[in-house]
């Protein structure tokens, strides 16, 4: 092959088109020296400066338009007078050019040549693939790469994103939790201080309901939950709480809280949560809890209907009950105002010390000192799974959970010297 | 490429093989369908019903056009049906989108539905396949965040679209009750998305701004329409009475679809979404009703525990999976690589 031009001067087009042919698509394009490409297509090779300030989508641009432009070379060999196969052999070498901007306009961009030097022969083992994974975007870039009669939009440009944040099956959002999480080490830490105490009665394995009173006009309580166990247990597992359907009526917050692992409270979720083995925590005061007058803080209210000790029964999943001292105490709620806000779509209007007064930043939480104890784990296993439907025993054993939070509460409220240090 | 039951010696396939009548047979599901079918030897023969004849019809197909909003419909479905012994009904006859034409849409959909199972129980058929969508549960805040088949269907009953296929699921549900020897099937499909499918979800995640409600990120989940098409070929080779969610497996947050599908969110606080919304679609100039809104706020995923233990359904692709499988065809579609599907 490489002593083309040394044998039968005059060669027939014929030949010449086939060999092209076999050029074209057995890839060794870089097999032809650059002078013979230089000599036979100077034109070409002189268009090529482009102004250096353009963009280099704008440069391809102007690249591509031109080539649709530009006449046939001059110097094209003596074709056989317009036969089929002299066709081919002008659009091989159409393409055969095309291809060449193309490997110079990527050389330009990229700053080096990733392709073989152009005299390596045809027997050579092809150098191996560079060991550099490929860049990310690698569809957007090479999008940006592709002439311009296949170019996308502006709007597409814009569009053209990739990466997502992965959700779990309810909407938790692991990474959405790290960005979030400064803020809530915050609270945690500086803010309320929290202690834990009992937090060895909270199993290492398995399903697990945690029980607990529920307040706060914003209710932090289930963040700071699930901050204590990830820190403070030796397993560091991670709580997943139910929080009432009214947040997720909420724009912004039912979101927010469902990417930061919150999960609606019902019985089909709850179920399902514990299937898979997870520490579920539950505050079965509900929305009651939250909206609780500052003069009954610490007075747990009716714990529902029981559901979550038909749960348990049904599932046979103990219970650890928590109390959150504190927390009461953060947005003391002086009184609600419920007419007027229920036209507007929300339960009620809290009304603190300081919320309607200085607006939106009267709702943020007191710093109190928070305590969270954990309590031994009640065991509903020896009831069997048809008791779940028995609703006086369902009922007494709601109470029985209730009493024992409750006295927990009481005690950890009576041994405090200070709602601000504890 | 035949598919053939493994369990069963070649001889015994005459004795048991099928025929298959299929309405919306040209539509996408239908013909994709058809096309399984062409190569499965226990299905001897199909009939294809719809109003023009399906692209994918083969030796076995012998297309019929009928129109269902049409009065008569019912006794030419009850006498073919009849003449071509058929033991099996495919109703596929829905749209894919709503449309403003509500009162047509309510012919075909739901009173389509009723001659359908009128012609079926007159012609005594096997087996009657009923396609339904898990939209129908309805965007809640109080759903739970997998509907199992249990779960009403809850969708906004003031939208025809919504309103029309419940009542067909109900003239389904009235069949298995009143002929207890027809196997009922209804196979309530998650969105479908694909490289070739066209329907309402494709459409508002080809657009290059999706609109959102401002403040609200569901969960959403789709399905491959490949799977889409297996699990429909998997009813009709298998008998399973009931309703069953098929459903790609895992979920997606909204907002994450629509980052993958490479657009751009526009949050629109949802009242006035809502009002201009309700305003576009009475001058046509939207193509989905203001219902549809409550898709974007509330979640409504479906469970499909019950399709992969019962009817052994399992997705090959996840929704993430599917997402991206459409997300390609689409950038290439965008660039003009690839031209627009017919299907």
């Amino acid at each position: 092959m490489t002593d083309r031009k040394s044998k039968a001067p005059p060669a027939p087009a014929d030949a010449d088109a086939s060999e092209r042919l076999v050029r074209a698509e057995g890839a060794d394009v870089p097999q032809r020296a650059d002078g013979e490409r230089s000599r036979r297509r100077p034109r070409r090779h002189a268009r090529r400066e482009r102004p250096s300030y353009l963009p280099h989508a704008v440069r391809e641009r102007v690249d591509s338009r031109e080539l649709e432009r530009v006449p046939p070379p001059p110097d094209s060999e003596p074709s056989d007078g317009g036969g089929a196969r002299g066709s081919v052999a002008e659009r091989i070498r159409d393409l055969e050019a095309r291809l060449d901007q193309m490997i110079l306009a990527r050389e330009r961009v990229s700053g080096h040549s990733s392709l073989p030097p152009r005299s390596t022969a045809i027997s050579e083992p092809p150098p191996p693939w560079p060991s550099v994974p490929p860049p990310e975007r690698s569809s957007a870039a090479s999008l940006a790469e592709l002439p311009a009669d296949v170019e996308p939009s502006p709007w597409g440009r814009l569009g053209l994103r990739e990466g997502s944040e992965e959700t779990d099956d309810f909407g938790y959002d692991p990474a959405f939790e790290q960005r979030a999480l400064p803020l809530f080490e915050f609270l945690y830490e500086k803010y309320f201080r929290v202690e834990t105490s009992g937090i060895d009665h909270v199993p290492s394995d398995g399903r697990c309901l945690l029980v607990s009173n529920h307040s706060g006009t914003l209710p932090l309580d289930g963040m700071m939950l699930r901050l204590a166990v990830r820190r403070e247990h030796a397993e560091r597992r991670e709580v997943r709480w139910l929080a009432e359907d009214g947040i997720f009526h909420l724009p912004f917050l039912g979101s927010f809280t469902n990417r930061m692992g919150a999960v609606r409270a019902c019985q089909e979720n709850a179920e399902r949560l514990l299937a898979q083995g997870a520490l579920v925590a539950v505050f079965p005061e509900g929305m009651k809890g939250i909206g609780k007058l500052f003069r009954d803080r610490y007075k747990l209210q009716r714990f529902g209907r029981g559901g979550f000790v038909k749960l348990c029964m049904r599932t046979r999943t103990p219970v650890v009950p928590v109390a959150i001292v504190g927390s009461e105490e953060t947005n003391p709620m002086l009184a609600r105002v419920e007419h007027l806000a229920k036209a507007v779509g929300i339960p009620y209007l809290p009304i603190t010390p300081t919320f309607p007064l200085l607006g939106p930043f009267g709702l943020l939480p007191a710093p109190t000192k928070w305590k969270i104890v954990f309590g031994p784990p009640i065991d509903f296993s020896a009831y069997g799974a048809g008791s779940a439907e028995d609703e006086i025993l369902v009922t007494r054993q709601a109470e029985r959970v209730r009493g024992e939070i409750q006295a927990m509460l009481d005690r950890t409220v009576a041994a405090r010297r200070s709602v601000w240090f504890g | 490429m035949p598919v053939r039951a493994r369990s069963e010696p070649p001889g015994a396939l005459r004795a048991r093989a099928r025929v298959v009548a299929v309405t919306g047979a040209s539509g996408f599901l239908g013909s994709r369908l058809i096309r399984a079918m062409e190569e499965d030897d226990r299905i001897s023969r199909i009939v294809a019903v719809d109003v023009g004849a399906p692209s994918t019809a083969g030796r076995k197909t012998r297309s019929y056009e009928v129109d269902l909003t049409d009065p008569t419909a019912e006794a030419r479905l009850a006498e073919l049906l009849a003449a071509e012994h058929a033991d099996t009904v495919v109703h596929l006859a829905f749209l894919a989108s709503p449309t403003h034409a509500t009162a047509w849409a309510h012919e075909l959909e739901s009173v389509g539905t009723m001659q359908m199972v009128v012609a079926a129980r007159q012609a005594q058929v096997r087996k009657f396949v009923l396609w339904s969508h898990t939209w129908l549960y309805g965007a809640h805040p109080s759903n739970p965040n997998f509907l199992t088949e249990k779960h009403p269907l809850r969708a906004p009953a003031g939208e025809p679209y919504f309103a029309d296929k419940i009542e067909a699921e109900k003239q389904a549900r009235k069949l298995a009750h009143r002929s207890p020897g027809v196997v009922v099937t209804v196979l309530r499909t998650a969105p479908i998305i694909g490289p070739n499918v066209r329907n309402t979800f494709t459409r508002y995640l080809s657009r290059r701004l999706v609109p959102t409600a401002m403040g609200f990120d569901p969960l959403v989940q789709f399905l491959h329409e490949s799977d889409a098409v297996a699990a429909l070929h998997a009813a009709v080779v298998r008998d399973h009475a009931g309703a069953f969610n098929i459903v790609g497996g895992g979920v997606l947050a909204l907002s994450a679809a629509i980052k993958l599908a490479g657009r751009l969110a526009v949050p629109i606080p949802h009242p006035l979404a809502n009002s201009f919304g309700a305003v576009g679609w009475a001058a046509q100039l939207l193509k989905e009703p203001p219902a549809f809104q409550t898709y974007l706020r509330f979640v409504c995923v479906a469970d499909g525990t019950k399709a992969r233990e019962v009817m052994g359904f399992r997705s090959s692709y996840t929704s993430r999976e599917a997402l991206l499988d459409f997300v390609q065809a689409q950038r290439l579609r965008e660039v003009k690589l690839l031209s627009e599907s017919t299907a």
